[in-house]
């Protein structure tokens, strides 16, 4: 028990009948990490979880947790993990109380330490106030808090956290990941998501899985590093200029992709008066001199220049590509429907905040319910969904 | 053995947390005062005008028919569509203990049920009324029939709804065979020869009619105990089977 590594896991396979769900994923996992897993829906993510915890058989492949096969003995791999699913299945007719002690119980705590963990996972997930209600009635934050709490009850070792952050709002989000961090200081975590804001505020490290193989695994700045790009954002505006007419669209993007060390240029939606576009070049020149210098001859009104060092975003969907368009034959909860990840790049234009709220979300009731608990949270809600917005529009 | 009775505990609760059991013990009810104070069935208990429960005992496995597949539907099928059976199984606890907790919680259900038309014989020959002296043995014997029946009818209920995600089809599924194993035994009585021999075998009607008159047959109580096992071995199959599937 003294080894270093608390999950491994040796080129797992799996497959659902025909479909090869995971092609042999091995990564390893060591003491006091906090490790992101991500990947786009329906790459593997959660059935590597589900064969770590025990509750699926790969079809090849070997995976120990805290140096327990866990084919030779799922229990004693059970009782060091604390797991919380995708969406956090609760009992919806418990209390929050009763829930958390039926866990303990499973897990024979006995109930002094119970009241003792309960007070130390209480105060660690923001529990208090819920205690005594009843699942069911609980906004899909606390729920998620409930699963973590749950999930923390016996003081585990290792966590394994499915996508804890899916269907929350901004506030519960950024608030969970504030409970990861606190609660990864003296555990090893292992969390899937397909946020990459998520990954970069919670995760040294991240693995990277797309169509179930491991495509990038190391430190966050080694795997942004590995790509070599870099991405600029430049806008200009459209209706005036310094000198001259205003340019066109197609005028600007054709200067730029005339740019030498341009390696892509295209065109980004906007609803401003302006045309945006993306330049992407290598990580060893900087670009933004050449792109004032541009602007400046062209008399191009320039209104905004931005270069991202942090395309951890474009990494993602480079290293992914092609993913989302395959249809894998997943269940429809897993179908590669989603483009969700946001934009690093675009927090910033989210006070545009009259954006509609059209978006298809089948969430849309939960964060009513959200909206009734938890009245402080009411008035980034529509932060929140033009954020989203935009990040649609980005993609085109 | 903890986990087993954690899990046991916590179903049975939840039927009390939620107007199922309510629903069901009230039904229970009035379906039973209806036979055994009317002359429905035939067999009236003033009709009959003896000292017996034998019209109880007739009617109380069709009751269950009924209701054993309302308390049993969820079991299962509710855990898998809602996800909880993910919760559930990893933590550390064995599949066997799980469906044997899960069958445990029904049963409890079903026999606070059972226990409860108690009150009838209680209250027709001890107090407040003393309608006659009764023979207490076929009244034992029949309570162990009925016993042994409601075990075998939620393991049964238990294996449907371990098959489905869906309640409604595991309602009506162990329904449809929960009645169709006691029609056999009308089907025995209107029949001659070897296939009524037959039917009578594999009826549960059949089989019951001797634990209401007071004999209690080891080969009835062996027929009841193995569709038990039976079932609680291929609810712990089909438990299993998501890890390979």
């Amino acid at each position: 028990m003294t080894t270093d590594v608390m999950i491994e896991a040796k080129s797992l396979g799996k497959r659902f009948g025909y479909l090869k769900a995971l092609d042999k994923v091995s990564f390893q996992v060591r003491r006091g990490e906090v490790v992101g897993f991500l990947g786009p829906n329906g790459a593997g993510k959660s059935t590597t979880m589900r064969i770590l915890t025990c509750f699926i058989a790969p079809t090849s492949g070997s995976a120990t947790v805290h140096g327990i096969d866990v084919f030779e003995d799922p229990l004693a791999v059970r009782e060091k993990i604390g797991y919380l699913p995708q969406r956090a299945p609760l009992y919806t007719d418990m209390t929050v109380w009763d829930y958390l002690e039926f866990t303990s119980r499973i897990r024979g705590i006995d109930a002094a330490s119970f009241t003792n963990r309960l007070k130390q996972v209480v105060e660690v997930c923001g529990l208090a106030q819920v205690l005594g209600k009843d699942i069911g009635t609980l906004s899909h934050g606390y729920r998620q808090r409930v699963g973590l709490g749950q999930a923390l009850i016996h003081d585990p070792p290792i966590l394994i956290l499915d996508e804890p952050t899916a269907d929350l709002d901004p506030n519960e989000k950024a608030e969970l990941l504030k409970y990861i961090k606190r609660i990864g200081k003296d555990r090893t975590i292992l969390l899937s998501t397909h946020n990459l804001h998520e990954v970069e505020e919670a995760c040294a490290r991240a693995i990277i899985v797309s169509k179930g193989r491991v495509v990038a695994d190391g430190v966050l700045d080694d795997i942004r590093a590995g790509q070599g790009q870099v991405r600029y954002t430049i806008t200009i505006d459209e209706q005036q200029a310094l000198r001259g007419s205003a340019p066109k669209a197609a005028q600007v993007l054709a200067a730029l992709k005339a740019l030498k060390e341009a390696r892509g240029v295209r065109e980004l939606p906007t609803d401003e008066r302006a045309h945006r576009f993306e330049v992407l070049s290598s990580d060893r020149v900087d670009l933004r001199a050449e792109l004032f210098k541009l602007a400046f001859e062209q008399g191009w009104l320039l209104l905004e220049l931005r270069r991202d060092a942090q395309s951890l975003d474009m990494v993602f969907r480079n290293l992914t590509k092609g993913d989302e368009a395959k249809d894998r034959g997943r269940k429809p909860e897993e179908e590669p429907v989603d483009d969700r990840e946001s934009d690093p790049g675009d927090d910033e234009s989210g006070d545009d905040a009259a954006a509609g709220d059209d978006e298809p979300d089948d969430d849309d009731d939960d964060d009513d319910d959200e909206s009734d608990d938890d009245e402080s949270d009411d008035d980034d809600d529509e932060d929140s969904e033009s954020d989203d917005d935009d990040d649609e529009k980005e993609r085109g | 053995m903890n986990a087993l009775f954690t899990i046991a505990r916590r179903e049975f609760r939840s039927y009390w947390d939620s107007p199922l059991a309510y629903v069901v013990i009230c039904l229970g009810f009035l379906a039973l005062g209806v036979v055994f104070f009317t002359n429905v069935s035939g067999q009236g208990f003033w009709q009959v005008d003896r000292a017996t429960l034998q019209g109880l005992f007739e009617f109380a496995p069709i009751g269950m028919i009924v209701l054993v597949p309302v308390i049993t539907m969820r079991l299962m099928a509710e855990e898998r569509s809602s996800g909880t059976l993910e919760m559930l199984i990893t933590l550390p606890v064995r599949d066997s203990e799980v469906v044997l907790g899960k069958y445990l919680g029904a049963l409890g259900l079903v026999l606070v049920l059972v226990a409860s038309t108690l009150i009838y014989p209680i209250a027709m020959f001890k107090w407040p009324w003393n309608l006659g002296a009764i023979d207490l043995n076929p009244v034992f014997s029949a309570y162990l029939g009925l016993v042994l029946y409601c075990a075998a009818a939620v393991s049964l209920g238990l294996l449907i709804s371990s098959l489905t995600t869906s309640q409604s089809i595991a309602f009506f599924l162990t329904l449809l065979i929960l009645a169709a194993l006691w029609i056999l035994g009308v089907g025995a009585e209107h029949t001659k020869g070897t296939l009524s021999e037959v039917l009578a075998y594999a009826s549960t009607r059949s089989r019951l009619e001797g634990f209401t008159k007071g004999v209690i047959d080891t080969r009835d109580i062996v027929f009841f105990l193995s569709i038990t096992v039976l079932c609680l071995v291929f609810s712990f199959r089909a438990l299993e089977r998501r890890r390979w599937a």
